[in-house]
């Protein structure tokens, strides 16, 4: 490896770099062919790579560690806070508040959270298919009859996203419809429920997952998933065709 | 539940298998796997209330790695155990034996495990995680650029010593 260029052809290929630094490793790209072989045997790499172990963590292992955090946390105490607050004169207020807080419609950023939270709690579990199936005739009808919705699950295993199921979910209230989907060693979630006028969160990273949003008519769509940027944008690119 | 220990199950534990997938790459053990993992679980919550927002995957895995780094200090009565100090220890049986009959993942996964534990982890952390330099340089308290030369260097040897199947 003697091109000066290679780390940053790297960086490019991890999709490290942006905008402005993209086009000019990639304009270096294609004159150079040294990088044209480092990406090419990069590449190879890669797809080999995929095929090693993710070592997932054993069901005993999960047990022990809850067990640890219990015996940690010690004894729920009940909360003096809550009995000082019901005795005063705040009490009616208080629970005004609650109760104003409760049917809040959730803000755009609680909804991007919503979204994180109920994929880490179906990853947590291990429940992240109710139905499990990489054929859409089989996901789709699925999903139809017990979310009240029939979103697409169309398979992309051809691009690397194979879907491999569906569940159903709740986010703020409303049911959803969720296609499960497998990039390696990593899960994709693709939500869908009904939402006339809700506004939907910017594209961020909560949790250490990246979530995406957008609309199509009555119909919100949110993925979420641990992949990479590049691999997340192409999802993305993928399920709003 | 307490608050705290519900809030610590709902954003730390769903990233327990990629803490568990590092140490399985870290010690290439099971069981220093396991213990390793319950140790950083504790670690983590008990320091839960300075972790104050921000990629709670990468915060966790830095605790894991500082366990197995704390483990290998403590098996060689070093106050300072440095990855490059480290031996490796030879991988089950010789991988040039073992991968004929294998597959492409077997011997893979025999190669990966013979890298250096300095290239190893940035190749485990980018390849099997997905995560970003940024949070790579943060877990293994290196500068970026040593990221980034490390893990080339590891690519090519994974690639050299590849090379007759892939």
């Amino acid at each position: 490896m003697s091109c000066d260029h290679i780390l940053a052809t790297q960086s490019y290929l991890d999709g490290q770099l942006n905008g402005a630094e993209s086009e000019v490793a990639e304009r270096h790209l294609q004159t150079c062919a040294e990088c044209q072989q480092f990406a090419a045997q990069t590449a190879d790499l890669s797809d080999a790579l995929r095929q090693t172990t993710r070592h997932r963590a054993p069901e005993f292992l999960r047990a022990r560690v809850r067990a640890a955090l219990k015996r940690e946390a010690g004894p729920t105490k009940v909360r003096a806070f809550w009995w000082g607050a019901a005795s005063g004169g705040g009490a009616s207020a208080l629970a005004a508040a609650l109760a104003l807080f409760l049917f809040l419609p959730p803000s755009a950023a609680s909804l991007a959270e919503a979204i994180a939270d109920a994929h880490a709690r179906a990853l947590t579990s291990g429940k992240t298919i109710m139905v499990a199936s990489s054929n859409h005739h089989v996901v789709k009808p699925w999903l139809a009859t017990h979310a009240g919705i029939s979103p697409p699950a169309t398979d992309f295993a051809a691009q690397g996203f194979v879907l491999t199921g569906g569940r159903i979910d709740t986010i703020a209230g409303a049911r959803a419809a969720v296609s499960v989907y497998a990039h390696g060693n990593h899960e994709l979630d693709l939500f869908t429920w009904v939402d006339k006028n809700g506004t939907l969160p910017p594209s961020t990273t909560v949790h250490g997952f990246r979530t995406a949003f957008w609309k199509e008519g009555d119909l919100n769509f949110a993925a979420v998933s641990d992949v990479d940027k590049a691999a997340f944008r192409k999802f993305i690119a993928l399920a709003r065709e | 539940m307490d608050d705290r220990r519900h809030r610590f199950e709902t954003l730390a534990m769903p990233h327990m298998d990629a803490a568990y997938n590092l140490a399985r790459w870290l010690t290439r053990s099971p069981v220093e796997a396991d213990d390793i993992v319950q140790d950083a679980m504790l670690r983590a919550f008990r320091a839960f209330d300075g972790f104050r927002g921000g990629d709670i995957k990468a915060w966790l895995l830095t605790i894991v790695r500082n366990c197995w780094l704390s483990t290998i200090a403590g098996s060689r009565r070093r106050a300072h155990a440095s990855l490059e100090d480290q031996e490796l220890p030879a991988a089950d049986a010789s991988p040039e034996e073992t991968a004929i009959q294998a597959g492409t993942q077997r011997r893979m996964d025999l190669l990966i495990a013979q890298l250096a534990p300095e290239f190893r982890e940035v190749l485990v952390l980018r390849e099997m995680e997905d995560l970003s330099y940024r949070e790579i340089a943060e877990i293994t308290g290196t500068p970026i650029g040593t990221v980034m030369s490390r893990l080339a260097r590891a690519r090519t040897q994974l690639r050299e010593s590849a090379k007759e199947f892939l």
